[in-house]
């Protein structure tokens, strides 16, 4: 490789020569070095940086030129400096003779960067459902942008999701404190970015984006339908990649079902690593409960634990929630707690887990399974009665088992608008009426799903 | 905390530090000024935990004590204040009522507590320069300074200290403008390091003519002491490229100029020059340089100068924004510059250690 190179660097300096004035050529070109050659992009080894800005500013229609000429077509070029092993060591030194005061200044654990210090590593609970998801994060944390890059986490609320973002971003920022992190909610993202083009200074918006070593982004689905922010992160997207920086991104879905989000996006989510968060088997819950119950000092009967570990399933927030309820009555009151009156003090809970909370997700996965249709098919335009019909039901199902509105439903299954839906409703509903073949079908769904 | 204080000291201190205060929504307590009164003095101090500002101006203090106050708020009110004397006087609570005549505002802060403190520096190394030095060499260098995020490295200025000199150096890639200031300081202190844009707009806004600035150099920041106020600022990580390589080792036409008059041939010009193609053209011929701009269907632009020049004729074109930008800057009647060919970079220079490599554009003809 390292031959064909050298030939065809040969035959484009030939090209460039008369391009450029000699001096320029000796100064600038001669150290260069031409390391890859695609069909599409040149990759060329400089001394230090000052060549790449230098070229890039003053030599690219030159060199531009010179291509067309030699290959007959473009080609992207790309720069690659060669870091000089005293400047590398000169870096390190000073990093780390500046931890002690720019340290203090920024705060040592990181909660200036809107990182809650509970959430690390050590305080979260491996179980089966997450294990991936953690041992990913771990790596991530462990060595940034070598790994898994993106890194894309996703789940249903109060499975970890934020938990494990905020303890990357505190590995990271705790093993080197001059590394940037960056944890924000893609809320924020997009509230930052209206900001910037209000008060015109996007320039400063996009430098603090882009220099960061670590961006962690949570809940981006929320980007779904902002067109403009869309394209900003795209960008901040591929800086970053380019720049080999980590990108951790958490959603409540896969990327390709978040709504409105455009291809490209999806397909630069997909392209590290995907890891789901599930929900916890009943030993994973009563983990928690035991950890959680350690670090606040509270001390309840074994039996009560197991209780809520098998009566409270979908969510780990309201786990905790439960948790401290069960341990503040107990607190206050003096009393010992039994199970009937932790039964009576989480009613509402215990009620409302009982009818246990569906997503419009879960309701699409589940129709497109037992109608065998492809679950991108809910989101499609595409509309042959085989499709059509189980994008109803889906439709029907949501409209029930969800507090979602007309609207969101629509949004939910491809952007159709809630007429689409109240329609679907109907339908299915004359149709449960007429055929006692579809309402079979549809109650055993529905069972399914309230499992 | 109470205090008196006239219109005038209030606002100047005040216009010291507002440029900082922070644009950024997500920390309120950022875009606010902090106030310490104690003594005969009030010290004002504001921060975007990039660069830091601290200063102070004279009060009759009656109780002193400390808070925060909204910044630009602040600044508006006092303005527009009808009268010279300004009484503020600050609750438990941080809440502010300022009295001035007839008028009485009230304006709520933030408890001094939540006010992140400026860095403290420990093991600085220390420099003394003439205020006068830095602000006429950051002056000549700092409108070069390259505006690119993605370069961040070059997105302020080098202070590269060495062998008792101290060099400034901005580039943004086509053009490069660098001076020296010369120092007495130990080997120990020379270092290399860049300080951020921001940064060097607030220092050129606070240097004087008289007076000495102590430079302190800690790691990863630095502070100015400019007697009684003081600026903080982190720097930017990273090497500056090897910036000379960029400076031509050899000339072969050089060309003495007055620098008023070349300016303001090149600024009349250049109002021909269209923003597409935007270049300016000096033909140089015996002893006479034309500069000529031409824009397809506007119309073009020629002014002949008379110059003392021998060499060969040849034509170069510049963008008339760059090459305008030094001599703008400069204050010296005579300038020098440098020139190889049509293709090779122009250099500008002056009696005085200051150096401009300004990239040629090229001629389309």
């Amino acid at each position: 490789m390292d031959e064909k190179c050298n030939q065809i660097w040969q035959k484009l300096s030939v090209a460039l020569k008369p391009q450029v004035s000699a001096d320029t050529y000796k100064r600038w070109f001669s150290a260069v070095q031409l390391t890859s050659a695609s069909k599409d992009s040149l990759t060329l080894r400089v001394p230090n940086n000052i060549y790449q800005f230098w070229i890039e500013s003053n030599h690219m229609p030159a060199l531009e030129a010179a291509i067309v000429s030699t290959f007959g077509g473009r080609r992207t070029v790309k720069f690659l400096c060669a870091v000089e092993d005293g400047s590398v060591a000169e870096q390190a030194e000073r990093s780390d003779e500046s931890k002690s005061p720019s340290a203090s200044e920024r705060k040592q654990d990181g909660s200036a960067l809107g990182l809650n210090p509970r959430n690390t590593f050590e305080s979260f609970v491996v179980g089966p459902n997450n294990e991936i998801a953690h041992a990913a994060s771990l790596a991530v944390a462990q060595s940034p942008a070598k790994t898994y890059n993106p890194l894309f986490i996703y789940g249903g609320v109060g499975l970890g999701k934020t938990h494990l973002m905020q303890a990357i971003g505190q590995y990271v920022y705790g093993g080197k404190k001059n590394s940037r992190v960056m944890y924000l909610s893609s809320e924020l993202f997009i509230n930052e970015f209206i900001d910037a083009i209000q008060h015109n200074n996007l320039v400063k918006f996009r430098k603090r984006y882009r220099q960061a070593d670590l961006l962690l982004i949570d809940d981006i689905q929320f980007l779904g339908g902002k067109e403009r922010s869309q394209e900003e992160f795209f960008h901040t997207f591929n800086t970053l990649f380019d720049g080999h920086k980590q990108i951790v991104l958490s959603s409540d879905r896969p990327a390709s079902e978040i709504a409105n989000l455009e291809h490209r996006l999806v397909s630069r989510f997909e392209w590290g690593l995907t890891a789901e968060l599930q929900p916890p088997a009943v030993e994973t819950r009563m983990a928690i409960l035991r950890k959680k119950a350690r670090t606040l000092h509270i001390k309840l009967r074994d039996e009560i634990f197991d209780f809520l570990a098998t009566r409270i399933r979908t969510n780990v927030r309201r786990l905790e929630g439960a948790l401290m309820r069960v341990a503040s009555f107990a607190s206050l009151s003096g009393k010992e707690l039994t199970q009937e009156v932790a039964e009576h003090l989480l009613k509402d809970i215990l009620q409302e887990e009982a009818r246990r909370s569906v997503t419009i997700d879960q309701i699409q996965k589940r129709v497109a399974e037992h109608f065998d249709v492809r679950i991108a098919d809910m989101t499609s335009k595409r509309r042959p009665a085989n499709i059509a019909f189980p994008r109803q039901v889906a439709m029907y199902l949501a409209r029930e088992l969800t507090k979602a509105s007309l609207n969101e439903i629509g949004d939910a299954f491809g952007g159709r608008d809630h007429g689409t839906v109240l329609h679907a409703c109907k339908l299915v509903k004359r149709r449960m009426q007429e055929q006692d073949k579809i309402r079979q079908t549809i109650s055993f769904i529905d069972s399914a799903l309230q499992r | 905390m109470k205090f008196s204080v006239t219109k005038e000291k209030l606002l100047e201190g005040l216009q010291q530090v507002q440029n900082v205060v922070s644009t950024r929504t997500t920390l309120p307590i950022l875009s606010n000024v902090l106030l310490q009164a104690s003594g005969n003095e009030v010290h004002l101090t504001t921060t975007d935990l990039d660069v830091g500002v601290r200063g102070s101006f004279e009060a009759q203090v009656e109780k002193e004590g400390a808070t925060t106050l909204p910044a630009r708020r602040l600044f508006s009110i006092i303005r527009e204040l009808p009268s010279s004397e300004i009484q503020i006087d600050v609750d438990g609570k941080n809440a502010a009522s300022i009295r001035s005549g007839q008028s009485f505002f009230k304006i709520l802060g933030l408890p001094e507590e939540e006010f992140p403190p400026l860095p403290k520096f420990e093991n600085s190394k220390d420099v003394t320069i003439r205020q006068k030095d830095l602000r006429d060499s950051l002056r000549k260098t700092s409108y070069a300074i390259s505006t690119d995020e993605t370069r961040y490295v070059l997105n302020g200025v080098l202070f590269s200290f060495k062998e008792n000199k101290l060099t400034l150096v901005a580039t943004d890639g086509r053009r490069l403008a660098m001076a020296d200031i010369e120092l007495e300081f130990p080997r120990s202190h020379e270092a290399d390091i860049i300080v951020p844009t921001k940064a060097v707009t607030e220092l050129q806004r606070l240097l004087e003519e008289d007076g000495d600035v102590k430079v302190s150099v800690g790691s990863g920041q630095i502070a100015f002491d400019l007697n009684n106020t003081l600026l903080v600022s982190k720097l930017i990580e990273g090497n500056y490229p090897n910036y000379r390589q960029v400076i031509p080792s050899e000339t072969k036409e050089r060309v003495t100029l007055e620098r008023e008059i070349f300016l303001n041939s090149l600024r009349r010009v250049s109002l021909l020059a269209s923003d597409k193609s935007n270049s300016i053209k000096l033909n140089f011929s015996k002893n006479n340089i034309d500069i000529t701009a031409n824009t397809p269907e506007v119309g073009e632009a020629r002014e002949s100068l008379p110059v003392v020049y021998k060499g060969r004729d040849f034509s170069i074109a510049f963008n008339p924004e760059f090459l305008m930008a030094p001599l703008r800057n400069l204050t010296e009647d005579e300038v020098f510059l440098d020139l190889i060919d049509e293709m090779s970079p122009g250099v500008l220079k002056i009696q005085t250690p200051f150096l401009y490599v300004l990239m040629p554009m090229r001629i389309s003809s």
